[in-house]
């Protein structure tokens, strides 16, 4: 009887791999990311200034701009990753990220009247960006709930006609902008790593780690949530209590993110499923989703930069990779029917 | 269902839209007395500076109730077709399409001018028309509302991020596409006018013709079939009919959203499925829609504008929720 | 495992305002096998998934053991009552033992794997349901009458005293269902579980239930062990169908043959 588990224990043990070897990538990259620029700077060096030793231009560069831009990648990727499998695993569906169903579109359309409109950077667009997209969210599951009763379906076409709208008043804005501002705001729009500052940094950190513990505790809720609701509740799970703090916190995590680093695009949908096929679906793939989400993002980065005669932000490349992904996705699912 | 007089409200429409016509000749950064706008079109003053705004905004009305009309049509004609209650040229990511071809013929092939764009935006928007509804039927239960919108906003963001690529590297070329981007009608003239109205009259023809064949194609393929249409043809020609019309509008207006959906979900609603009737109410009533959408943008927006796509994207996005949540659409 | 008295009292209880259950006074025989009958829409599914906490009660209340259940912690009862939902998501690519293992979930602690409790719940509840051949399986992959057994087995993993099945044998062919209710009754037998059930076909629901209750437009109209309530009067009233009531050859328990139009004497 003992070995009957033999198979479970190998999954587990691959998951195990995967996620291990996702870290040591996650780290690689880091260095390439550290090391590569517009000029190539030893790793030696790069610990010397990282240890707080004074290396004339290497300094410089590496802590004003490498750093920060290095850390967008790996927290701002984790929480994408993270958070796209938080709503890939509530609506049963793995088209349906923040990016998709409109969520990124109120953070967006925030933070595009916060710069261009207003004038203002830094934490403030975060803070509002982040309140919007949670107001976003809320609005969009409110308009899903006909006489108390709310579907999934509902959710993605209200999402959907939700983030029309708020496209619709970001290309206003857009137009109405002063020309020399639009150039930024549009990398920006399009994910960009460019604009991260090292004071962005430490929030962005904080509020990773936390959140991402948060979600941690409920990865043995995210295993039974694809079963559906009758289960989730026959197994001991208070589902409106359960629900509504992930979203919030995966929310908060895309909203924070994005605000730093504008929306990377494809990064929340693809980490999920791509986590869910190398670490296997025997347990929750939720920190593989947000490791995925970092090599991801470094990766992108990497590419962007050099792989091109002009520097692409970021998003671009991930958009680009993204969508061969999304149509497999979506013909794939159409196949085996939605929901 | 309630049967509406159909002949009485072809009159009532007509006369909206005239009114609102008038509206939108008198409204602008300088405000003309209608009497005038009257003396000026029954040809008694061609002189004065009011005489001159008029000439000038007089085109734009023409456009906007021919973008209306020609998007009502093509959303009311894309609803039949597809047996689907949501299908409009945005949500089947045909703006999109559309923005793609126009955005790389900025850029690859140094177009500037409107006419230029037509071709490029009438082939996009076919080929992602087709595509997405080809990815959303596959599957046993066919093209649902759920795929099609879903299949819609994928394609989109994967054309979007393609459009992305072009456009970024290129000042040049992001300074000509944020224009067209948002939709606007305030760029038409005689010219752009007479260069899209052969595709919008074959365009009208075509569903005309078609009207009593896909009435049957409302009761079902196999019905359709056994009364005698032909629903791979009658699919074809009316999708034909369908991109043109969207196509040659979107490039000179740039994505105007929601306004194929907004009209024709609501005529039927009122009138029943009969295309016959649909088509008619559904040109009057989006070439309304648009007009008024663009004085209302131009209220709003005075001294300058607020682009019409904006505007119809803040009325439409609510329609369409409400659509959803009036249980219209079948199958949530 | 302990004993549990499970009753609904003064229940009232439906969707989006509208009451399907009007009134219901019923306890749960204890370590039998209950099936709930009555036409369409006569709320049986209801009152199945209200035990369930799945639907909100309107009014009275469910009781497990003399306190009501929405007292206490929804784990404590995941424990007790277990459930087979009607139509529940296969998650895309997972295997049979994995899908079982999440019946272990109200057992399970914070940051803490499967100790030997859980693979013993989950290795008793493949071989009850015999199923061990396919632990290593993807469901995908699997007959709807082999995901029906995976779906009990992790119900069974659960260890609940009372288990809930909403239509189990729907969908499938009659040797199949034939095999889930033997199943079922073994259950019962060897560890005195409580099994109570919604079933479609009528026969199969008189054979196998120790005790029926036959609900008619909310309301409780009979409950009893089939051979003392089942009546052509009973039929007539709860389906409205003129039947006549034999003995069924091989189990000698009633049997219900519909007459229907062309075929009265």
């Amino acid at each position: 009887m003992t070995d009957l588990n033999y198979g479970f224990k190998k999954r587990a043990l691959r998951w195990k791999v995967v996620v291990l070897a996702l870290f040591i990538m996650s780290l690689i990259l880091i260095a390439c990311e550290l090391c590569f620029g517009s000029v190539y700077y030893p790793v030696k060096d790069i610990i010397r200034v990282l240890l707080g030793e004074n290396i004339d231009g290497v300094s410089y560069a590496v802590n004003n701009v490498r750093l920060p831009r290095m850390i967008g990648a790996v927290f701002s990727g984790f929480a994408f990753g993270i958070a796209g499998y938080v709503f890939q695993n509530l609506l049963h569906n793995p088209l349906a990220s923040p990016d998709v169903i409109g969520i990124s579109a109120g953070t967006s359309t925030a933070a595009v009247f916060l710069i261009l409109v207003l004038n203002i950077r830094g934490g403030v667009v975060s803070l509002v960006a982040m309140v919007f997209g949670i107001v976003t969210a809320m609005a969009i599951y409110r308009l899903s709930i006909i006489k108390g009763h709310f579907t999934y379906g509902r959710m993605i076409l209200v999402g959907i006609a939700v983030s029309a709208l708020l496209r619709a008043i970001t290309s206003y804005l857009l137009a109405k902008a002063a020309e020399y501002d639009v150039g930024s705001t549009m990398q920006w729009l399009s994910g960009s790593l460019n604009g991260v500052q090292m004071e962005d940094v430490p929030a962005l950190i904080v509020v990773v780690v936390v959140l991402t513990f948060v979600l941690i505790s409920f990865t043995r809720h995210m295993e039974i949530i694809p079963l559906g609701d009758d289960f989730a509740i026959t197994l001991g799970i208070n589902t409106r209590i359960t629900y509504s703090i992930m979203i919030v916190v995966a929310v908060i995590l895309i909203s924070f993110a994005t605000s730093v680093t504008g929306p990377i695009a494809s990064v929340a949908f693809l980490s999920g499923p791509i986590a869910s096929s190398l670490a296997g679906r025997g347990k929750s793939s939720l920190v593989p989703a947000g490791l995925v989400g970092t090599v991801l993002t470094l990766g992108a980065d990497l590419v962007a930069f050099h792989a091109f005669p002009v520097h692409y932000p970021v998003g671009v490349v991930t958009g680009l990779l993204g969508a061969p992904y999304m149509l497999y996705l979506l013909i794939r699912m159409n196949r085996r029917g939605v929901n | 269902m309630r049967k509406k007089n159909f002949a009485l409200s072809m009159v009532v429409c007509l006369a909206l839209l005239f009114i609102i016509a008038i509206f939108s000749i008198s409204f602008g950064a300088k405000q003309i007395a209608f009497s005038k706008i009257i003396e000026v079109l029954l040809g008694k003053d061609s002189d004065s500076i009011e005489a001159t705004v008029i000439l000038q905004r007089v085109p734009r009305t023409v456009f906007g109730i021919l973008a209306g009309g020609a998007l009502g049509i093509s959303g009311a004609l894309m609803q039949s077709i597809t047996r689907n209650p949501i299908a409009d040229p945005s949500i089947l990511g045909v703006n999109t399409g559309a923005s793609l071809f126009v955005v790389a013929g900025i850029a690859f092939l140094n177009i500037t001018a409107a006419y230029q764009y037509i071709w490029l935006a009438i082939i996009g928007a076919g080929l992602t028309a087709f595509f997405v509804y080809a990815v959303a039927s596959i599957g046993k239960d066919g093209a649902t509302p759920l795929k099609l919108a879903l299949s819609g906003a994928a394609v989109s963001i994967v054309l979007g991020s393609l459009v992305s690529t072009i456009m970024l590297p290129d000042n040049r070329v992001l300074q000509a596409f944020r224009f067209w981007q948002v939709g606007s009608i305030g760029s038409a003239t005689w010219d752009n006018i007479s260069l899209i109205i052969p595709f919008l009259i074959i365009g009208f023809i075509i569903s005309m013709f078609i009207s009593g064949y896909l009435n049957n194609l409302a009761l079902g393929d196999e019905a359709a079939t056994a009364l005698g249409t032909n629903v791979v043809i009658t699919r074809s020609v009316g999708a034909l009919a369908s991109v043109l019309l969207c196509g040659a509008t979107t490039a000179l207006a740039g994505p105007i959203g929601f306004v194929g959906l907004i009209i024709p979900h609501l005529v039927r609603l009122i009138y029943g499925s009969e295309m016959g009737k649909i088509l008619p109410l559904s040109f009057l009533g989006s070439g309304i829609l648009l007009l008024l959408s663009d004085v209302i943008g131009r209220i709003i927006g005075s001294p300058g504008e607020t682009e019409v796509g904006i505007i119809t994207a803040v009325f439409g996005a609510p329609v369409f929720i409400f659509a959803i949540r009036k249980g219209r659409v079948k199958s949530l | 495992m302990g004993k549990h008295i499970l009753e609904a009292r003064s229940l009232v209880a439906g969707y989006d305002g509208n009451a399907i259950i009007k009134g219901l006074d019923l306890t749960i025989p204890e370590g039998k096998i209950s099936v709930i009958i009555g036409s369409n829409g006569c709320g049986k599914s209801t009152l199945l998934k209200t035990f369930c906490r799945l639907n909100k009660v309107m009014s009275g209340n469910i009781y497990l053991d003399n306190k009501p259940v929405s007292e206490y912690d929804p784990k404590e009862i995941s424990k007790i009552i277990g459930l087979m939902p009607q139509s529940p998501l296969v998650p895309e690519g997972i295997s049979v033992y994995d899908l079982i293992s999440r019946g272990r979930f109200p057992y399970r602690k914070l940051f803490r794997g499967m100790d030997t409790n859980d693979f013993g719940a989950i290795d008793e509840a493949m071989e009850t349901m015999g199923i061990i051949e396919l632990r290593d399986r993807t469901v995908d992959e699997l007959s709807g009458g082999q995901r029906q057994r995976v779906w009990i087995a992790l119900a069974l993993a659960q260890q609940t005293d009372i288990l809930f099945l909403d239509e189990p044998t729907t969908f499938l062919d009659i040797s199949y269902q034939v095999e889930i209710l033997d199943l079922l009754g073994e259950l019962n037998r060897s560890k005195k579980t409580t099994i109570v059930m919604v079933l479609h076909d009528i026969n199969l629901s008189v054979r196998y239930a120790d005790y029926i209750f036959a609900l008619k437009s909310g309301n409780l109209y009979a409950e009893g062990n089939p051979e003392s309530i089942i009546s052509e009067k009973l039929i007539k009233d709860v389906y409205g169908l003129d039947c006549t009531v034999i003995t069924d050859p091989t189990s000698n328990t009633p049997m219900i043959v519909p007459i229907g139009k062309y075929h009265k004497e």
